[in-house]
């Protein structure tokens, strides 16, 4: 079932000429994760913006088209320190004032805080004040608060920027695990090599429009090379002017030098 | 030669959080270092105390021969440009161009060096045709770049960098690279938290990794990012280049993409075809 349709969809932010996205097209089915992925500019924050209900209510702006949302979403902005309520002193509160908003009861509140901590192995800074986290912790903490109010539909905008390997690693596990539990998760992201194993499909974006879309393999192929766009094996081993068909990660390579 | 950067046994702590214990390392005029580690192992506390908006609880951090404990943050900015974690908060006028601007003039600099400079770091970060924007327009990741181009009009001896590269496309990246190793040439020493390793292996020659707090290695990087088994302890997985040359076992191991490129036309080249 479709968790998001966007048919025709057209954005404009306020006082400006050309549309942040032109006639834009896309659906995401729950227990899907469709990645976006596109030079800075392509649109890939925008359409996260206006699948989350954000543009135009938020940010002003002119909407074109039509979007669909069967589920409610919840969005992880690039700039996570910026969700922070201001108004928890312990990670655990902070985790919990969306769902508190929702008006949930206490006991389902705290199901879904404990929860979400534990997705994101935050059990141990649970009584920390979020002032005095790092920032891949703030992360974290943020994206754990989006996961407990149970969204629907997952909207990620560089969801690993300030993590360390193990950070990201948990996080594209859980991005899957968000994904077999039925939910519907759309993300942006410039950590192109995490996506073969993360991503059912790929939305190449390009001056906001749909460029090309198909599986990861397409991170290999030629035209996302040449746009700066492919993994890092598949732009190392064609700038070695290797044959194709490109190898998408190393274990590919792997299996194609022998 | 006196380096650019010196910390010489420095503990830190927030209140009853211990974020340095004894930390001593130092970094050479020109020198890149790459400052690594898990989330919460200290980095952004080192950024900090460079930029004398921490002083140590205990050792010294000196920038050249200033130690910091004497300096004023404004007075350090003659010698140490730092970009933050998150840059958003350093920008603050009307138009890219006048952020950029900002450093330098604060610094007396004259007007026509101003505009020099300001047109050389825009250029070089490809962020001319965004010099009348307002800086809350561009994306978060050219709100970074902005931020890191007042940094290089600041012409500082030391440039401190917290992921520069968070959400930055290959052209940008590679700008960002270019731009660092043109300063590095001209006897700028770097040091840049990030835990992109790929850019970390274009960009950057020495890894100095901290673990809870304490040093925990500091070599040069070409013979770290190979080495799966040595990183993995330190939270660091082998950026995917680096891997790729390791699995095939190339020689010498490169970690660059053009080396390991070229090393991979080469060694194709000498095998009988498939």
């Amino acid at each position: 079932m479709k968790s998001l349709t966007l048919d025709r969809a057209s954005f404009w932010y306020p006082a400006t000429a050309s549309p942040a996205l032109r006639d834009l097209s896309l659906e995401v089915a729950q227990g899907e994760v469709v990645a976006l992925v596109g030079a800075l500019g392509a649109g890939a924050s925008t359409l996260l913006l206006v699948a989350a209900d954000l543009a135009p209510r938020v940010t002003g702006g002119r909407l074109t088209g039509a979007v669909t949302r069967r589920d409610r979403s919840g969005i992880v902005l690039p700039t996570p320190w910026t969700q922070l309520s201001g108004m928890a002193f312990t990670v655990w509160d902070e985790v919990a004032f969306g769902p508190a908003n929702l008006g949930w009861p206490p006991h389902e509140i705290a199901r879904q805080v404990d929860r979400a901590l534990e997705q994101l192995e935050l059990v141990s800074l649970a009584s920390r004040d979020p002032a005095t986290l790092s920032g891949g912790e703030l992360q974290r903490v943020i994206i754990a608060a989006i996961l407990a109010m149970d969204p629907g539909l997952v909207l990620f905008d560089e969801p690993a920027a300030e993590l360390d390997a193990e950070g990201a690693r948990t996080l594209w596990r859980l991005i899957r695990l968000l994904a077999r539990e039925g939910k519907a998760v759309l993300l942006a992201t410039s950590a192109l090599d995490a996506l073969a194993d993360v991503a059912d499909r790929i939305v190449w974006l390009e001056d906001g429009a749909v460029r090309a879309v198909g599986t990861p393999d397409l991170l290999a192929d030629v035209a996302l090379c040449d746009a700066g766009l492919g993994t890092s094996v598949a732009t190392v081993w064609r700038a070695g002017g290797l044959p194709q068909p490109y190898p998408l990660t190393v274990a590919h390579a792997l299996q194609r030098w022998r | 030669m006196i380096p650019a950067l010196r910390l010489e046994g420095v503990t830190f702590s927030y209140g009853p959080v211990p974020a340095l214990e004894n930390l001593s390392f130092s970094i050479a005029p020109g020198e890149r270092v790459a400052l690594l580690g898990k989330n919460g192992a200290g980095k952004s506390t080192v950024v900090r105390l460079v930029a004398g908006l921490e002083r140590p609880d205990l050792g010294a951090v000196w920038v050249g021969d200033w130690d910091t404990r004497d300096c004023v943050p404004e007075q350090l900015a003659w010698r140490v440009a730092t970009v933050f974690q998150h840059a958003d908060q350093q920008l603050f006028a009307p138009t890219v161009r006048d952020d950029v601007s900002f450093g330098p003039r604060a610094l007396g600099v004259g007007e026509r060096e101003v505009e020099r400079r300001n047109r050389r770091a825009l250029e070089d970060l490809g962020l001319t045709a965004h010099a009348g924007d307002h800086p809350y327009d561009l994306p978060p990741a050219l709100r970074k770049v902005a931020a890191l181009a007042g940094a290089l009009a600041l012409e500082p001896a030391l440039l401190v960098l917290d992921e520069p590269t968070i959400g930055l496309d290959r052209v940008l990246r590679a700008r960002v690279t270019r731009a660092l190793l043109d300063r590095s040439a001209a006897s700028v020493a770097l040091l840049v938290i990030t835990h992109d390793l790929t850019f970390a292996a274009e960009t950057l020659e020495r890894g100095v990794v901290l673990d809870r707090g304490r040093l925990a290695c500091d070599e040069p990087l070409a013979g770290l990012l190979g080495d799966a088994t040595r990183l993995e302890p330190l939270g660091l997985v082998p950026p995917p280049v680096a891997a790729l040359s390791a699995a095939l076992d190339l020689p010498g191991r490169p970690v660059r993409e053009a080396e390991v490129a070229r090393e991979l036309a080469r060694v194709a080249r000498g095998r009988p075809a498939p």
